[in-house]
């Protein structure tokens, strides 16, 4: 359905109502999922929602309310609470609205036969998927696959500019999947996520790559307690990194919470790190041809070889820096207020493959399980329970697991010494496997 | 499976200890809010999904069955809500939400199939119960009993309704929270306060004839606190969140909210570097028990189990812990954040001994895995909001209380790490293996806390952990949290102070 001139509608009642400025913001989708065990469905989830988010400046004050019922009496309503909730808050000079003019085009967000495809086929891709993993001897259990896809519609009008819209697919498939030797019980899993039904990975790959992640750990041993270098793989760069995307949020760095808050054009980690955001890429995921207030998205480098190169920005925030919003307003759906995010991160590649980092390791870790939050934003400490193999003399010895890794943001950034060549944009956060000289293991 | 952020600490908790130790019920009233509701929204448009005919619900019912099945089941939900967020001494933003709809459900066998609606009415239902019932086989469905309104017992009291509370009032708790948090010491250089409330109703009908009705109030206040003294910098939280009425705000202050956030943000600006490798750490009473609600919670959920990966599948009345440790669930402690009345598929809440002195006792279940497993519901089968299936999920998830002297087991700790606060974690339910951030926590030297160590991580598995806890003491608290299993659900972890021997430490010191 298309809300648009709802939405423009709505703006001006807002108007009426005694806003100030007004802005609308409708999203609308459809989500399809399917969960396999053991060569059958275990649950099956379809349904359509919509609803709307009302956001009001009055008397220099912002105001929120959201509704997922689209009847006009409701949405009355909820404009006369939008209005009636900014009384509340202070009012503050920055806030505003961005003017509505110009977007970026961006090809490839929507797949107009995904929909179309049988439900019987994806089903079958997930049972295919499932089957395959469970192919390998060294596999005992399945955790279950599964298909998924959504289709999402954003209405964004606003007393600032013109009206617009966009509309967006996505579908993912995966699998995870249990080896067991003795008592030990290893868990793999793997999926693809694409917009493009036809863009979606081999599903025996996917389920080999489970497979493999499950099985290769299988008789971990410990190692002493020790400084040594470390290799991220490419499934965890996004664990260490996302702390640096989160000290680089414009409104963080305005507040003194983060660790760069003083580090614009300043050198803050290794010349080999440049970490690129792009909402423009075309059939990617995150990309959008506006951000969630409807400012133009961009590519923009965040960090150019170890230096800050801008920090990111929604339209309030930027006003109260003194600069123009960067098209990072994150919106999780109608019920948020605009925070500030990033669409599609990747890292520049270096120059050595893999195995060349590998081989180039005397003594470490190949990291290829964290857990806990990464870098901390706010003072720029890292920690974390790791897992992988370890590496003597350039070759891989054994796996490991229940370590823990750890450092200063400063230290570890800086120490990235070596950067790989095997980059897969097709990740949320797309790196290649790297090194970092040395780090704090923690273990016997 | 992440349980985030934010802790309770000191006078919260012991006040939050308090209303448990009250023991007894207090029984009784979330009655008749929604029609107080006016002050938020559309109370005309609200009331009627809630409304919902009862001979139509039959007819959705019978209509997910028609192609077979063994159990349907309509949910129906209205949740309106307030948040107001203070940062720097600003109220930034008032949202008010209104979000509405319904589920329907259909099990046959191990499948389920689910659909949900925005729109509450008999045209959009029937069309969800048809998608829903693309699991069934074709088989001879269960009978649609006749739905009678089923009484339940409320562990929610409510003197102040949230109804009838001002927006100026909840305005003012954030100011004092704001203004106690920036009074505690000039180093603390902002505050930013969230306050949020709702009322929850709820609409539950299945074919085995239960048809139950009810609302529940919750209230959520956290702050965080942030210091630098021009070296270091450290943003604390503090979280406070009860099944009440307003009266939450004279049970615990703002001000004491705000001057623990302070106080632990202020302690932290000394910290240094943690050691690293495996040593003994005391976890203090309260919010801690997220440790066990991760290692061993959520293992016990009976999802995993009925799969058969569960990482204690196959154990009941085994011995997995040490003798001295005592797991219980529990959704119907008076008020809590975790308390549920009723599960999300109408189940009595109720307690759930887990493990006894060290012995596998139980599962937590909900509809589905209970099946499965031949086992009895427990009350555990919750969901996010219409738009979930219900899963297994913990409630109050604490371990018992024990006998030793606080004090005492850390006098005795020679070497180790002493844990007042966690930040969260997670655990992989197969394995086993979880981990944990501590955001105040201070070393052990000599059988002494000593200086502050930065946010290190904690990892192990779950059956080691719980086989190395040497001394469980008689201090049990509770701290609220939120859980996410890929869905989130509120919930409160609580525990004495314990010790555990030999846990791994991420520290960057050698």
């Amino acid at each position: 359905m298309n809300y648009l001139s709802l939405a423009e509608k709505l703006v001006s009642k807002a108007v009426k109502a005694g806003a100030d400025a007004a802005e609308i913001y409708i999203s609308a989708g459809r989500n399809l999922s399917v969960n396999i065990l053991n060569g059958e469905i275990e649950t099956i989830e379809e349904a359509d929602s919509a609803g709307a988010g009302i956001r009001v400046i009055a008397g220099g004050s912002l105001g929120f309310s959201y509704s997922n019922s689209l009847a006009m009496k409701s949405l009355e309503e909820t404009i006369e609470m939008a209005v009636k909730f900014a009384k509340l808050t202070t009012p503050d000079e920055n806030n505003i609205f961005p003017s509505l003019n110009g977007e970026t085009d961006v090809d490839g967000l929507f797949d107009p036969e995904m929909e179309g495809i049988p439900l019987d086929k994806k089903i079958a891709m997930a049972l295919e998927t499932e089957k395959m993993a469970m192919s390998d001897s060294r596999i005992t259990k399945s955790s279950g696959s599964f298909y998924g896809e959504g289709v999402s519609e954003i209405f964004i009008a606003s007393s600032g500019g013109s009206s617009r819209s966009y509309k967006a697919s996505v579908c993912s498939f995966g699998v995870s999947v249990v080896a067991e030797k003795g008592d030990q019980k290893k868990t793999g899993g793997e999926y693809g996520s694409r917009r493009f039904f036809s863009d979606l990975p081999h599903s025996g790959d996917i389920a080999a790559k489970a497979a493999r992640k499950a099985y290769e750990m299988l008789d971990p041993r410990m190692v002493r307690t020790q400084k040594a270098a470390v290799i991220f793989d490419p499934d965890v760069a996004g664990s260490l990194l996302r702390g640096v995307i989160a000290a680089l949020n414009g409104e963080r760095v305005l507040q003194g919470a983060s660790f760069l808050a003083q580090s614009l054009d300043k050198q803050f980690a290794s010349p080999l790190l440049t970490i690129i955001d792009d909402g423009t890429r075309p059939r990617s995921l995150g990309s959008a041809p506006f951000d969630g207030e409807g400012v133009p998205t961009q590519r923009r480098v965040l960090v150019e070889k170890g230096v800050v190169k801008g920090f990111l920005y929604n339209s309030i925030a930027a006003r109260r820096a003194g600069t123009v919003s960067t098209g990072n307003a994150s919106r999780s759906g109608y019920s948020s207020l605009p925070g500030i995010g990033t669409h599609h991160l990747s890292l520049e590649t270096g120059k050595y493959s893999r195995s060349e980092i590998i081989a180039a390791t005397d003594r470490g870790l190949l990291l290829n399980g964290v857990t806990g939050y990464g870098i901390d934003a706010v003072s720029g400490n890292f920690s974390g329970g790791a897992s992988g193999f370890w590496i003597e003399k350039g070759e891989i010895l054994y796996p490991v697991e229940g370590l823990t890794i750890a450092g200063s943001g400063d230290t570890i950034l800086n120490g990235i010494d070596m950067m790989g060549n095997d980059i897969d944009m097709n990740r949320s956060f797309a790196a290649p496997t790297f090194r970092v000289r040395e780090m704090q293991i923690g273990g016997i | 499976m992440k349980l985030q952020h934010f802790s309770v600490k000191d006078i919260p908790r012991r006040r939050f200890l308090e209303l448990t130790m009250k023991g007894g019920v207090a029984v009784a009233v979330t009655p008749a809010l929604l029609s107080q509701l006016t002050s938020c929204g559309p109370g005309a448009a609200s009331a009627t999904a809630l409304d919902t005919d009862r001979d139509m619900i039959s007819r959705v019912l019978k209509k997910a069955l028609e192609k077979g099945g063994d159990f349907s089941e309509v949910y129906i939900e209205n949740r309106i809500s307030k948040q107001i967020v203070m940062e720097e001494s600003k109220f930034r933003s008032g949202l008010c939400g209104i979000n509405q709809g319904a589920g329907v459900r259909v099990i046959c066998g191990n499948k389920t199939g689910y659909a949900y609606t925005d729109v509450v009415d008999e045209e959009k239902l029937m069309r969800a119960a048809e998608v829903a019932s693309y699991v069934a086989s074709g088989e001879a469905p269960a009978t649609v009993v006749s739905l009678t309104e089923a009484d339940y017992k409320s562990f929610v009291t409510v003197e102040m309704p949230l109804a009838e509370i001002a927006d100026e009032q909840r305005i003012e708790m954030i100011r004092r929270a704001d203004t106690a948090a920036l009074e505690y010491d000039p180093r603390i250089r902002m505050a930013l306060v969230d306050y949020y409330d709702e009322i929850r109703g709820r609409v539950i009908a299945n074919s085995e004839g239960l048809y139950l009705r009810d609302e529940l109030p919750l209230l959520f206040f956290i702050v965080q606190a942030m210091s630098s003294d021009g070296k270091a910098r450290h943003m604390a939280r503090e979280r406070l969140s009860m099944h009440s009425g307003f009266e939450m705000f004279s049970q615990v202050t703002p001000e004491e909210v705000a001057q623990n956030a302070a106080r632990e943000a202020i302690a932290m600006l000394a910290a240094e570097e943690a050691p690293a490798g495996i040593m003994n750490v005391v976890m203090q009473n309260g919010w801690g028990g997220v440790l066990v609600h991760e290692a061993v919670g959520h293992p016990l959920e009976a999802d995993n189990i009925a799969k058969g990966i569960g990482a204690f599948t196959g154990k009941m009345g085994q011995k997995v812990a040490s003798d001295c440790f005592t797991m219980i669930d529990d959704g119907t402690l008076p008020n809590f954040r975790g308390t549920v009345n009723h599960d999300d598929e109408g189940t009595p809440a109720q307690r759930n001994v887990l493990i006894e002195n060290g012995v596998l006792k139980g599962y937590m279940t909900d509809i589905l895995s209970a099946r499965q497993l031949d086992m009895k519901r427990t009350g555990n089968g919750r969901r996010e909001s219409f738009r979930y299936i219900p899963i297994p999920r913990m409630t109050n998830t604490f371990i018992a209380q024990g006998k030793d002297d606080p004090a005492e087991i850390l006098a005795s700790t020679r070497k180790g790490i002493y844990v007042q606060s966690l930040s969260g974690g997670s655990v992989n339910p197969v394995t086993g293996m979880f981990n944990f951030t501590c955001r105040e926590a201070y070393l052990i030297e000599n059988g002494k806390k000593t200086v502050p160590v930065r946010g290190a991580t904690l990892i192990g598995s779950c059956m080691d952990v719980i086989s190395n806890i040497d001394a469980v003491g008689n201090d049990l608290a509770f701290g609220p949290g939120i859980c996410g299993k890929g869905q989130n659900a509120e919930v409160t972890a609580g525990q004495p102070t314990v010790r555990i021997r030999g846990i791994n430490v991420g520290g960057s010191k050698a």
